[in-house]
């Protein structure tokens, strides 16, 4: 296992400019999630530490070497691809003992680590079959075998879990945390889905449009979002923003629905109409028009309330957020 | 026991159910019935009259015919001639399906590499295949001809003069030429095919392998070729079907000789029935020629064909998807064995540098492609601009005197005096090879689409089953095999030398090669959508002409290009079935242009072989997506 830093690194395809000199330093054994919305350039940063892309400017060192001129397949580098990429005329066994044969590893060594990495992986039974017989479960596996089977400085995932179905993404999030931890290795993941990232990760780096927003613990990225991008992306639902925009200095507030409640104390509050009430099981979401905004809420309770009541709602002043209307910057 | 108990478990099928899954609609046979119909009468009478051929025997003296039975097949087989051209068919496959496989993947390998003009490098491509057989023999017999010959002009002008030689006039030398010539023009059809296969590989395979480990060289070995499997085994049988075919060519550069070095069975088939007369053997050959296709066929099916994994499909696991990994006690899982990171290999060449030969590599593949694709053409271009005298001027000469169009005016613009009459014909022919083209694909085009809506949504039914096999078995059978029995038939209904019964011959070929087509584009549509016209309120024929007919309009335009294209440069019925200019097309004009004796009008020539090569190209260049799209949906091209 190896740390990584990515010093300074920007990448251009032409004239578009997709990373702007970001800064990241990973840990040896650190579990690191990328998390942005689409097209705001992860896949292109991890193409990058893999070598499969090359950066524009900058540096990017494992264990303090510079890797630069390594090819991809000189830095032991494990990629798990958003499409599994495996070789589809190729049984399970082939595909996962694949990286090892490159490696002129003899055969009795290839066999104990395959047979070592189907059993960790559950995939014992299905080591002769083609990825074409295999669920979309099974085939992430096998990825994450062929991935893990040859002790790679660092384990890096594409959004990994994007085509599995809910439950399975949810059964599967806790399982790769897991294995990660018990083989210590460096993760380094790229998911575009919050909730993953903040179960998941020992740090999250939020980026968008190719610079890099925060890079903290997930709960300092939830309580202490540094701007106006983070608050909205993290959390869900959506963080209420109350926006005074017009004036130089002008202020926009933000309260997380969960924080913002009917019948709560607080020294926040807002006046306005219910307009819609939907249960969440644990508790409901409020929908209420405050000013002709639309703002969610939650309440524990809801006995006699019906759309079109006037309520109040609370938050604690230190779960209001302020951020400047210009830059959105956290104030 | 097994087959008992399944038979008792399965549920006794209700009455109602079954009579109304009992088959496809009526809608479904009328929409078949006139291609199949017309196929039957295109091709299925034409066939049985060939096999009536083969069976029965011509006395030469008494004229009188008598049933022979299998007799035909046994004088071919005793024959020795017929073992040489065997041998000779043999090795002239195989020399095609080397070459074609190892020059179209090296084309669609670069081809798949993005770069800028790689659009128009595609287009350049193409042209040898999208251009007449004919033309391409024309083009590429005079490069090999003795004294006047482009190759020995080129060596002339090089300083090389004692290496000149009449090319084709050496019989080992012939059959490599003429098979290199036929590899010149099948090569971008493999080239396409492997092309699509490649497109469609996901790049994050050759990602992978490239941080497993995999160099260039072993990613081709162990990712590409592979991934290509599939493509290479449909690509190799149609390659060997068009080498076994391969008719024009021969026709136009050696005509079987000299001697017999280049008599393969298409031309023996050629010589028996046409120039000997003796159409019982002539038939015979022709089927062999028809079942060394199929045997081809199942040979590299079982060669290059999917594998069947031993008992992948029968273990049934329980559904398994939530695995836990790792350990499954509380320990930390430990790797069997401490593998070290793989040594850093050390680098040969700085990076720059390698970046630098690739791209030179590069560069150097794509020059080479255009000289082999565009060069030769362009040379037919160059030779048609050439004043008629300097074409037979020694010693040849590449460099003109001068550039002229007085060919061109020769050819369009005929005048009672100077020109020829072969000259003469050539704006008429290309008329008829318009109007024979444009009728044949309006024809097809407005019934086959329907025929192959059905064989895309019936696919189980036995009837239309049968009829997909017909057509599929029209495509390995040699239209020389239907070219006799539709000269017998068309002079008994007066339709030689006309362009109607050209019309009828062409559609023998555009309504299975349309259908098929169709098919494959249907297969494409959803079937929700003929559901949701269906409750929309319209009617089959309705849904067919209101909904899916302008879905798949772009598959209709490439089938329509690409069946103009098949007519336009279609020869052998066009030369058996018509005899005087009348209803003459280019492709004959072009030959008879060679059969003239002793005068070779090389000029007119190439002027009208340039014109005969126009609307491929614009098609090349202009409808280069349709062009693919049919190429790849119907393949079926020669
Ligand atoms: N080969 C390329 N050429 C040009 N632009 C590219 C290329 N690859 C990606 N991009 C652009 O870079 C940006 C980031 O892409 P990507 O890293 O794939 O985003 P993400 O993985 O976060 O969805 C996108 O705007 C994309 O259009
Ligand atoms: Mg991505």
């Amino acid at each position: 296992m190896s740390s990584i830093t990515i010093q300074n690194v920007s990448k251009a395809y032409g004239d578009t400019k997709v990373l702007h000199s970001l800064n990241l330093d990973i840990h040896e054994g650190e579990f690191v999630s990328l998390l942005g919305p689409s097209g705001c350039g992860k896949s292109t940063l991890l193409f990058c530490v893999a070598g499969l892309e090359e950066i524009t400017d900058g540096q990017i060192l494992f264990d303090g070497q510079d890797i630069a001129a390594r090819n991809p397949r000189d830095r032991n580098i494990a990629l798990v691809f958003q499409d599994y990429a495996l070789y589809p005329h190729m049984s399970v066994r082939e595909n996962i003992a694949f990286p090892l044969r490159r490696q002129k590893i003899d055969a009795e060594t290839i066999h104990g680590q395959v047979n070592w990495a189907a059993d960790m992986l559950g995939l014992t039974k299905l080591l002769d079959r083609s990825p074409a017989e295999l669920s979309g479960g099974q085939r992430q596996r096998v990825a994450v075998g062929r991935a893990v089977v040859r002790n790679p400085a660092a384990l890096l995932m594409d959004e990994p879990l994007s085509n599995l179905d809910a439950s399975l993404r949810v059964h599967m999030r806790t399982e790769i945390k897991r294995l990660a931890r018990e083989l210590g290795l460096t993760v380094l993941f790229v998911t575009h889905d919050q909730e993953e990232a903040m179960v998941m990760s020992d740090r999250i780096a939020v980026l968008a449009g190719g610079h890099l927003q925060q890079f903290a613990d997930p709960m300092t990225i939830y309580r202490k979002p540094s701007n106006r991008f983070v608050a909205e992306f993290i959390g869900s639902p959506t963080m209420n923003m109350l926006p005074d925009a017009g004036h130089p200095g002008a202020v926009t507030l933000g309260v997380r629905p969960h924080d913002l409640t009917l019948g709560g104390s607080g020294g926040f509050s807002l006046d306005g109409r219910l307009t819609l009430i939907e249960p969440a099981g644990p508790h409901y979401f409020l929908d209420v028009e405050i000013g002709g905004a639309m703002i969610k809420a939650t309440a524990s309770d809801i006995d006699g309330l019906a759309p079109g009541a006037e309520v109040t709602l609370r938050a604690e002043d230190h779960r209001v957020y302020r951020f400047d209307s210009t830059s959105g910057a956290a104030i | 026991m097994v087959s008992t108990t399944d038979l008792s478990a399965r549920p006794k099928p209700h009455r109602t159910s079954r009579r109304r899954k009992a088959g496809p609609p009526l809608f479904a046979y009328l929409a078949t019935l006139p291609t199949l119909l017309l196929v039957a009468l295109v091709v299925g009478l034409p066939l049985l009259y060939s096999l009536w051929l083969v069976l029965h025997r011509t006395n030469p003296i008494t004229r009188k015919t008598s049933f022979a039975g299998l007799e035909n097949f046994r004088i071919v087989l005793e024959n020795p001639e017929f073992w040489d051209a065997f041998a000779r068919t043999l090795y002239f496959v195989g020399f095609s399906l080397v070459g074609t496989t190892v020059i179209g993947l090296g084309m669609a390998l670069l081809l798949n590499t993005a770069f800028r003009g790689r659009g128009i490098m595609r287009s350049v491509m193409l042209v040898p295949w999208a251009m007449a057989p004919i033309s391409v023999g024309v083009l590429w017999s005079f490069i090999y001809a003795g004294d006047f010959g482009s190759l020995n002009a080129l060596l002339n002008d090089l300083g090389l003069s004692a290496l000149t030689m009449p090319w084709l006039g050496d019989g080992a030398r012939a059959l490599n030429l003429v098979a290199l010539t036929h590899v010149w023009n099948q090569a971008p059809l493999t080239a396409l095919m492997l092309l699509a296969g490649l497109q469609s590989m996901p790049s994050s395979l050759h990602r992978a392998a490239m941080l497993d480990g995999a160099g260039p060289v072993q990613r081709f070995y162990l990712i590409t070729l592979p991934w290509l499997k599939p493509s290479l085994l449909f690509v190799s049988i149609l390659t060997i079907i068009n080498a076994l075919m391969a008719f024009d060519i021969i026709w136009i550069m050696t005509r079987g000789g000299p001697g017999q070095s280049t008599t393969v069975f298409a031309w023996l088939g050629y010589v028996t029935s046409f120039q000997f007369l003796r159409f019982g053997e002539g038939a015979a050959i022709l089927y062999i020629l028809t079942a060394l296709s199929f045997v081809a066929a199942v040979i590299i099916v079982l060669v290059l064909g999917p594998r069947r994994r031993r008992a992948a499909r029968s273990v049934d696991l329980p559904a398994d998807e939530k695995t836990s990994l790792g350990s499954h006690g509380s320990n930390r899982i430990r790797r069997p064995y401490d593998l070290p990171a793989p040594a850093i290999r050390p680098a040969l060449l700085s990076p720059a540098v390698k970046t630098w030969l690739g791209r030179a590599g590069f560069r150097l593949g794509i020059g080479m492609l255009f000289i082999w694709s565009a060069v030769p053409v362009l040379l037919l271009l160059l030779m048609s601009l050439t004043p008629a005298t300097d074409l037979i001027k020694l010693p040849a000469s590449l460099v003109p005197s001068s550039v002229t169009l007085d060919n061109f005016k020769a050819v369009l613009f005929p005048d009672g005096g100077t020109t020829s009459t072969q000259a003469k014909r050539v704006p008429l022919s290309l008329l008829n090879s318009f109007l024979v083209g444009a009728i044949s694909v309006l024809i097809a085009v407005s019934i086959a689409p329907f025929a192959g809506y059905v064989f895309a949504r019936w696919p189980k039914a036995k009837i239309f089953q049968a009829g997909l096999w017909t057509m599929l078995f029209t495509r390995m059978t040699p239209a020389l095999t239907l070219v006799l029995p539709f000269f017998v038939l068309f002079r008994m209904a007066g339709l030689l030398d006309t362009r109607s019964g050209l019309v009828i011959a062409h559609l023998s070929i555009l309504l299975p090669l349309i259908a098929w087509m169709m098919k494959s584009t249907f297969e494409g549509v959803p079937k929700s959508l003929d559901q949701a016209a269906i409750i929309d309120g319209c009617s089959r024929f309705q849904m067919m002409v209101r909904v899916l007919l302008p879905v798949i309009r772009p598959g209709l335009v490439a089938a329509g290009i690409f069946g103009f294209l098949v007519s336009w440069n279609e020869f052998l019925f066009a030369m058996i079935l018509t005899s005087t200019p009348d209803a003459q097309t280019i492709p004959v004009v072009l030959a008879g242009f060679l059969s003239q004796a002793r005068f070779h009008e090389y000029g007119p020539l190439f002027a009208a072989s340039v014109l005969s090569v126009l609307p491929p190209v614009i098609i090349a260049f202009v409808f280069q997506r349709y062009l693919v799209q049919g190429a790849l949906s119907g393949a079926v091209k020669g």
